[in-house]
């Protein structure tokens, strides 16, 4: 059913965001977060279980394989980083309502969100096997498509006309952009401290 | 409107014809230095495209494209730009305006013949200041002379308040006349070949000084300039904080100019100088959001110019990934993230996050504001317009991400140790992999350029359905008024 509905986010991303939190068999809460859980939770499981069957494959010869304790780390702070990840979209995406006119309802933020972040999150499968060129191929056109929905969905779910929906989906950019290149960094500070990988410095 | 004109005598008008070929050769060298750019990542593919020449080669055409780039393109936008804020700013026609000519061609000239001397193989092996002394003598005869023009019209206008985008302005002039005179000191042997005067690892911080103050002051502070003045007009609106630019301003200048050493982690210099790098660049994320702030706020109000504008959507694009690229800079900065990106291709990602995403999209945006306005006509096609609107985001993002991806790839593979702790894999088996990377990075760059020569199309269809009209210096209101300033039309 959760899946179901994330498969139909990507085509009626509208509708979605209607039906998100008012399913009669959970709490309002409830049924509004189960979504974004299993959206943040599908990338790191996705990954570790590439990284146990194929290795990291970087493009050298031989994959990087890692322990058990590694690949649990990893795919913990994967998981850590997205999640606060999402949250923070949500906070900053609510914050940003009240400059572009738009609703500053929590529940219409979280939904927007939800269904902005299916394209990519559920394109993650393409982590069971991680190679990184075959990861980037896929992924482009999942952020692309996670792009389109935001431009197209924020101004009818937040009620703003398009034109300023275009500048708040801006913005929200400009966050997501910050967001990934953040993820970057945290990803090197943790290698270098030697935590996940085997570098040496 | 008539009333609202200081003067509509011929001897007042502004001097916009230099402004509209400054544009025009801005344009030109976009398309050309771009497309070098396209055929140097075909090159890193494969290599056979050199055809043996040396001229063809790598290591010749990589400075043709990043002086073509930021010389050719970036400099004559901004004096195109400077010119003509600085005399609707300051309320008078430009000082010394055939000087203003000599810029113009003055530095038309030096880039095709620097650009050839480039493929000729003459070289000070500087990064961004590659070309010898003869035209490091003449860019400095040229900038002077941008300088005199500019801060003449300062010193003539006819307003008390000089407007935040020539304090902009003001300072790009005065840190690359610095930069440039005191990087460039050189022994000549030749007339192609000098040595620098400094040595080994002074030599080294001097160039890194030049290098990322090249970055601070002319691709970014002189295009908050051009922000600055072209944001409020194409928004329509007053900016959203006066006061916050003028604090984004000193904070910009004073923390940048500490920040070069950041390029030189891991090295012979001192490392409380590498130290002190690094903190400048974390607070130098301040000033840089603070504007971003003031830019998203200003436009914010003006939604309703998107139905009717194209040029805006780049404007607000161009802010997005200047928050972008100012952010990346200093998170590159601290030492635990530089040593797994330094010389991969993420730092290639990160310049071009800045030069296609903010310096490219700001200036394409501010084109298609002036043009129209120059030669008093519609811009030819707003469709085309809107086309390269997304040529130039799609481009950008397939451009970085690629970049991303191949950058964290190589700064893992290249570190990583086995379990004697030898290094696990060659430098040329990790290097020989990115090539699907960079074909990614051949196609956005494609992509790229196909907008750029869809905007040149567009402008010059523009510049030929009209005419470059005169225009005059507006009345100032008494209270803000020097000298002759509230003399009416006569």
């Amino acid at each position: 059913m959760v899946f179901k509905t994330l498969l139909r986010a990507l085509h009626s991303p509208r509708e979605v965001c209607a039906e998100l939190g008012r399913n009669d068999d959970f709490p309002p809460v409830i049924e509004l977060f189960r979504y974004p859980l299993l959206l943040v939770l599908l990338p790191p499981f996705f990954a570790f279980i590439g990284a146990t069957f194929f290795g990291w494959r970087l493009g050298a010869a031989e994959p990087l394989y890692f322990d058990l304790t590694s690949r649990i780390v990893i795919s913990f702070a994967y998981f850590l980083a997205i999640s606060f990840g999402f949250v923070s979209s949500v906070v900053i995406s609510t914050w940003m309502a009240s400059t572009y006119g738009a609703s500053t309802s929590l529940s219409a933020h979280i939904s927007l969100l939800t269904v902005v972040c299916a394209p990519l999150s559920l394109a993650s499968v393409i982590h069971l096997y991680p190679h990184v060129f075959i990861n980037v191929l896929v992924l482009i056109p999942a952020i692309s498509w996670s792009m389109a929905l935001l431009y197209r969905t924020l101004p009818l779910v937040l009620d703003i006309p398009p034109e300023r929906g275009m500048l708040m989906a801006s913005s929200i950019v400009a966050w997501l952009l910050v967001g990934a290149v953040s993820l970057l960094g945290l990803t090197a500070i943790l290698w270098s401290y030697g935590i996940g990988t085997n570098v040496r410095i | 409107m008539q009333s609202e004109v200081l003067t509509n005598s011929p001897d007042e008008r502004f001097d916009d014809a230099v402004v509209a070929t400054l544009v025009g050769f801005s344009v030109a060298w976009a398309i050309l230095a771009m497309a070098v750019g396209v055929y140097l990542s075909a090159e890193l593919i494969w290599s056979w495209l050199d055809f043996g020449q040396p001229w063809l080669s790598f290591g010749r055409l990589r400075p043709v494209h990043t002086t073509g780039v930021i010389f050719g393109f970036g400099i004559s936008a901004l004096m195109a730009t400077a010119f003509y804020s600085v005399q609707r700013t300051s309320h008078i026609r430009l000082f010394m305006p055939r000087l203003a000519w000599f810029c113009c061609y003055g530095w038309q000239v030096l880039m095709v013949l620097g650009l050839w001397s480039l493929m000729a193989g003459w070289t000070s092996t500087k990064e961004y200041a590659e070309l010898e002394w003869p035209f490091d003598i003449a860019i400095a005869i040229l900038w002077v002379s941008f300088g005199i023009v500019f801060f003449g019209t300062i010193a003539k206008r006819r307003i008390r308040p000089i407007y935040i985008s020539n304090w902009f302005y003001g300072g790009l002039i005065i840190v690359i006349t610095m930069i440039h005179i005191v990087n460039s000191l050189a022994i000549p042997v030749g007339l192609s070949k000098s040595y620098s005067i400094y040595a080994g690892a002074q030599d080294a911080v001097v160039q890194w000084w030049y290098g990322h103050n090249a970055v601070g002051f002319l691709l970014t502070g002189g295009f908050l300039g051009m922000l600055y003045y072209f944001l409020p007009k194409q928004a329509n609106q007053p900016l959203w904080s006066y006061r916050l630019s003028i604090l984004a301003f000193w904070a910009f200048t004073y923390t940048y100019i500490w920040a070069g050493p950041h390029h030189l982690h891991y090295s012979a210099i001192p490392e409380w100088v590498q130290s002190l790098a690094v903190v400048m660049s974390l607070i130098l994320l301040a000033p840089s959001w603070a504007t971003l702030i003031n830019g998203v706020m200003t436009v914010s109000k003006a939604w309703e110019k998107l139905r009717v504008d194209p040029a805006l959507k780049f404007i607000v694009l161009s802010l997005a990934f200047y928050g972008l690229a100012t952010f990346e800079g200093p998170m590159m900065a601290i030492r635990s993230v530089n040593v797994i990106s330094h010389f991969t291709d993420w730092t290639v990602g990160h310049v071009h996050s800045g030069a296609l995403g903010w310096n490219a999209m700001i200036t394409y945006g501010t084109f298609y504001f002036l043009v129209p306005r120059l030669f008093n006509c519609e811009l030819y096609s707003t469709r085309l317009a809107n086309i390269h609107f997304w040529l130039a985001l799609g481009g950008t993002m397939l451009y970085i991400l690629a970049m991303w991806a191949a950058g964290v790839s190589q700064g893992l593979l290249w570190l990583s140790v086995d379990e004697i702790g030898e290094l696990q894999f060659s430098f040329k088996d990790i290097m020989a992999s990115m090539a699907p990377y960079y074909g990614l990075r051949l196609v956005a760059g494609m992509i790229f350029l196909g907008g750029t020569v869809l905007m040149a199309w567009n402008l010059f269809m523009t510049m030929r359905s009209g005419v470059i009209v005169d225009r005059y210096p507006a009345r100032v209101e008494s209270e803000f008024a020097m000298g002759s300033a509230v003399r009416m039309p006569s």
